[in-house]
């Protein structure tokens, strides 16, 4: 920072340089803040995410597997956001239980009318749906940058293992896309 | 804005103090920012950071807080209503100097 720990008059150099310091910390603080509110989301849906396509993989004639983990996704989820926004979210519990439930019905609705016919299709849709949101986030909000290649990297990596491992797309999901998830989230909490 | 005329306010007007003011700012009322994330964010050392705090504090422009979280201490800190005015002054007397207020 330019400015001297004076009372003496500030010059318009040193106003703007100031400006720039403030602007520049304020930017890193909101990162920083970001991180920690989105990084536990990350490694609680990596580790759903790797548990659930592994179990799809080995044991295809189990999928409730699938029931089991996202609910205990959307359980740890609601956990974090509920620390997060006591206090300040009024009616955060109803808000939450119709979000989630306003997403099963556009899914069902979109595989009704779609009608996937394998489970690599139904493997894809929903890493590519989260590496949207994601980018989204890295686009839209202030600090949120790092979700922007978190989530093109998510639906590069989904699309690479679905066109060129097909045999192996949900295992190839299980470790990139559960993994990445991970990964993700550590760094998101180290900034 | 400043202080009589047409001076910056003296307690901000500090590149350590303004930065921790800047990382503060962006927080709710009810949210605190760790004395270790104080000090990344700011670029000061521990004894430096620890001074600036303490005048900040005894300014009524920062609450500071100080805990046991995890069985280790911590120090806690966030702006006060006054400092968040007096840092949106400081802010508004910056940009008027630029004629941008």
């Amino acid at each position: 920072m330019s400015i001297t720990p004076t009372t003496a008059p500030v010059t318009a150099a040193e106003a703007k340089n100031a400006l720039k310091d403030i602007e520049q910390t304020e930017n890193r603080a909101a990162a920083s803040r970001h991180g920690r509110f989105a990084a536990p989301h990350l490694i609680v849906w990596g580790v759903a995410w790797a548990i659930g396509y592994t179990a799809n993989d080995l044991a295809p004639q189990y999928p409730w597997v699938w029931t089991v983990v996202v609910l205990g996704g959307i359980a740890g989820s609601f956990l974090f956001d509920r620390k997060e926004a006591a206090g300040r979210v009024k009616g955060f519990g109803w808000r939450y239980l119709v979000s989630f439930a306003t997403v099963f019905v556009f899914i069902y609705a979109l595989f009704v009318i779609m009608q996937p016919h394998d489970y690599n299709q139904v493997g894809a849709f929903f890493p590519l749906v989260i590496g949207l949101y994601y980018t989204f986030i890295g686009v839209w909000t202030k600090g949120g940058w790092r979700m922007l290649p978190l989530g093109l990297a998510l639906m590069a990596l989904t699309l690479g293992g679905y066109y060129f491992l097909p045999e192996h797309f949900l295992l190839w999901m299980a470790a990139v896309g559960g993994g990445g998830l991970i990964l993700g989230g550590l760094w998101l909490r180290s900034v | 804005m400043a202080d009589d005329g047409g001076q910056p306010n003296p307690l901000i007007h500090q590149p350590v103090r303004l930065k921790i003011m800047s990382a503060l700012k962006g927080l709710n009322e009810r949210e605190m920012l760790e004395f270790v994330k104080l000090k990344q964010l700011s670029g000061a050392t521990e004894g430096n950071l620890g001074a600036h705090i303490t005048s900040l504090e005894t300014a009524g422009y920062i609450e500071v807080a100080k805990d046991f979280h995890n069985n280790r201490p911590r120090t806690r800190a966030k702006l006060t209503r006054a400092g968040r005015r007096a840092f949106e002054d400081y802010v508004a007397y910056l940009r008027s100097i630029i004629g941008e207020g």
